[in-house]
């Protein structure tokens, strides 16, 4: 009977706890049960509901626990339905689905919102962070001119200097956002601009700097996990293993950095991580079976460097490049291509670089060998 | 064999007791429905954290859900999931029965495991779930479903607004049907090591004669090869004769006898070859033990059930199955033992204490089915 066990439903072992104390779940903050008054508070207030939904969105951020994305979607649900709906919620709605990489539906929302009100800084921020994850530069360039007349003249810089950074101009870029004054920046920007150092750094080659970014990023925002994520990639491709692990303990519960948990003890040679490989490799299937591409990339790099199967990963790659397109994306695919030697699957992707003059010293060995 | 379920789960159990890490994953509930006529079995399993959200069992409000206190919210979380699952067979309802609740743990933390039954005015042939389980407290959760009927199964995702889920049993074709029995009879003689067991007993003296008191390897091959084709046959008519009739519902023996005399045929047959009793017509043995071994096999199959659109086809291909899978393993098995009937390590060594062990072990599983609570 186990082997007729479909795949990727583990197959249940229910028991009966021996004692009454036994814990079975620590609830996280604000994961509680809410009466049905406090409820209906919710959905008749909206003073109410949208900073406890922005709450929920900033605890998935900095948590990377995917249902806060749901309890702030439950909480907007009826204020999506009241027309007009207020741009503020479209905006919180469309951040949410940007976080579950629904790019399309997010710029659905956002343009929503831009029409009630043109001005509004967020929306042009949040439709110039979808279009750049997606590709798509100059209309993201677009988002940024717009947010000029809005935003502080910082925000709007690094909206417009992170895509020209991916343009052509990432060397100008670079040198732009590093004179940009630290004082004036809220603390949020300030973390954004040594992410983007680091991550442009690394781009142009410059290893050391982009480590000294990133760490001087961390330093101010500990629960940036994209920041963390980045930092542990490039101790990774540096094989440094052991200092990767230092860098990841106590975030073993998000996916994306036990992904990079296991691939630093496969580098170590450490043996014992059969229960995290399928750990993730169940996670990831689930998620397949949900119809979902959240961590798409990180399959991919699991199938390509944990699983070591390329032909698996070159097809989480293709699919993943059909809904983002940053560099990291673009490395996954040249790297399953070239593993699963069909340099013909990274012919898109190939031209996509050439056409758009993205610089990546990381690229490179890639692109030189799969031409 | 059900020992060896039994090892395979607490080994399960234990590499997810040992892993720390919990992967933050979306809200999922566990639906599996199997499907017997127009019987309905299952279980649905939430997450305790989101039992806490959908209907508040944190008694003390310490941010720590106790099994105290998940057991005391048993009636209401009874009364929640009825109110947002429900099943539905053709233009019917299929009203729900839930069994005590227990807990399962999966990858991301333990979960309530609801176990149920339902009952269908008719055969079920179409299902219907309507599954709004935590719609309103978090939009995203769905509902992963497991259909299983008989050895087909399907998988499903449940939830999000919309109509209730149709699902169609009948679809698979017969060939489908067919294949997937015949697997399933493949994989079970395979991973069912106690009939193997049970031929290798048979079969290890087959190369041999028992002459004067002492085995001396069989000059040619013929009588060898005629030897073991009388006990293979002698074995496969008699399991299938029982074991169409058992999973016709003709006959029924309690599962624990059936396992118990098994265990007990393999005793007898591999001290037989340590103490020779019958030495000439042992297809008689192989028919006798057989028409146990084949209400062993029909168990396995009453729990798989059969579709009802090809219950006869399908029947026939596990059977075939078994065939397969066992002459799979004698034919692999049974040059190499002829090629070295002659040499003394195989009469003085392999014979015997190969045949003492097989005894030894059939022994603890004798008195694991015949002595021991069933787990």
């Amino acid at each position: 009977m186990l082997a007729l066990a479909p795949i990727g439903v583990a197959w249940p072992a229910p028991y009966l706890p021996a004692s009454d104390a036994q814990v079975l779940a620590e609830l996280p903050v604000g994961a509680r049960h809410e009466s049905a008054p406090a409820r209906e508070l919710t959905r008749s207030r909206l003073d109410i509901a949208l900073p406890l939904a922005q709450f929920y969105v900033s605890r998935a951020r900095a948590s990377g626990d995917l249902r806060y994305l749901g309890y702030a979607d439950a909480l907007l649900q009826p204020w999506l339905r009241q027309a007009p709906v207020a741009p503020a919620v479209l905006v919180l709605e469309a951040t949410i689905l940007q976080s579950r990489h629904a790019f399309s539906a997010a710029l659905v929302q956002l343009d929503l919102a831009l029409q009630a009100q043109p001005d509004n800084a967020q929306a042009w921020l949040t439709r110039a962070t979808v279009l750049r994850v997606q590709g798509r530069y100059t209309e993201a360039m677009a988002a940024c001119v717009h947010l000029a007349s809005q935003a502080d003249a910082a925000i709007t810089d690094l909206c417009r200097q992170s895509v020209a950074g991916l343009t052509g101009n990432l060397h100008a870029a670079y040198a732009a956002i590093a004179a940009l004054p630290r004082q004036g920046l809220a603390s949020e920007a300030r973390a954004w601009r040594y992410s983007e150092l680091g991550e442009m750094a690394e781009r142009l080659g410059d290893d050391a700097a982009a480590e000294h970014w990133f760490n001087e990023g961390l330093q101010l925002a500990p629960e940036d996990f994209y920041m963390r994520a980045a930092c542990a990639d490039l101790l990774l491709r540096q094989a440094r293993a052991a200092e990767t692990l230092q860098l990841l303990t106590g975030y073993e519960s998000m996916e994306p950095m036990l992904l990079r948990i296991v691939i630093a003890r496969q580098l170590l040679g450490d043996s014992h991580g059969a229960q995290d490989r399928a750990l993730l490799s169940g996670a990831f299937e689930v998620e397949q079976q949900r119809g979902e591409a959240v961590h798409r990339r990180e399959q991919a790099r699991f199938l390509l460097d944990i699983a070591q199967q390329p032909e698996e990963a070159l097809s989480a790659a293709q699919d993943n490049w059909r809904v983002q397109r940053e560099p990291d994306d673009v490395l996954i695919l040249l790297r399953s291509a070239q593993a699963a030697h069909h340099p013909e699957a990274a012919a898109a992707a190939l031209a996509f670089l050439q056409q758009q003059h993205l610089e990546d010293v990381r690229l490179e060995p890639y692109r030189r060998a799969l031409r | 064999m059900r020992s060896w379920k039994r090892a395979a789960g607490s080994l399960a159990l234990m590499l997810m007791v040992s892993s720390a890490a919990l992967a933050h994953v979306a809200s999922n509930g566990f639906l599996v429905v199997q499907v017997h006529g127009q019987q309905l079995s299952g279980s649905i399993e939430l997450a305790v954290r989101d039992v806490e959200l959908a209907i508040g069992v944190d008694a003390n409000r310490d941010g720590k859900v106790t099994w105290g206190e998940l057991r005391a919210g048993e009636p209401q979380l009874m009364k929640y999931v009825a109110q947002h699952l429900s099943l539905g067979s053709q233009d019917s309802d299929c009203p729900v029965n839930f069994q005590a609740l227990q807990v399962n743990e999966r990858v991301d933390g333990n979960y309530a495991w609801l176990p149920f039954t339902a009952l269908c005015p008719l055969a079920v042939r179409q299902l219907r779930i309507r599954y709004s389980l935590m719609d309103d407290i978090d939009p995203s959760h769905r509902g992963l479903l497991t259909l299983i009927d008989g050895a087909i199964s399907q998988t499903g995702v449940l939830g999000g607004k919309g109509a209730p889920a149709l699902f169609t049993l009948d679809a698979p074709s017969r060939a489908r049907a067919f294949v997937d029995y015949l697997q399933a009879g493949i994989w079970h003689i395979w991973s069912g090591i106690d009939h193997l067991l049970f031929l290798f007993s048979l079969l290890l003296p087959a190369v041999l004669l028992r002459q004067r008191g002492r085995w001396e390897p069989v000059p040619r091959a013929r009588p060898a090869f005629f030897s073991i084709l009388k006990v293979v046959t002698a074995f496969t008519l008699a399991h299938s004769i029982t074991l169409s009739l058992a999973a016709l519902d003709v006959v029924r023996l309690p599962s624990r006898l059936t396992e118990s005399v098994i265990a007990a045929s393999i005793v007898v047959a591999a001290l037989n070859n340590i103490f020779p009793l019958v030495t000439e017509n042992r297809a008689r043995i192989a028919f006798a033990f057989g028409l146990l071994h084949g209400f062993g096999f029909a168990s396995v199959l009453a729990d798989m059930g059969l579709p009802h659109t090809a219950r006869l086809l399908s029947l026939l291909a596990f059977n075939l199955g078994i065939e397969a899978g066992q002459l799979a393993v004698v034919l692999a098995v049974m040059p190499v033992v002829y090629a070295f009937r002659s040499g003394a390590i195989y009469r003085r060594a392999v014979m015997p204490w190969g045949s003492a062990v097989i005894a030894a072990l059939a022994l603890v599983w004798l008195v694991q089915r015949a002595f021991l609570p069933t787990g």
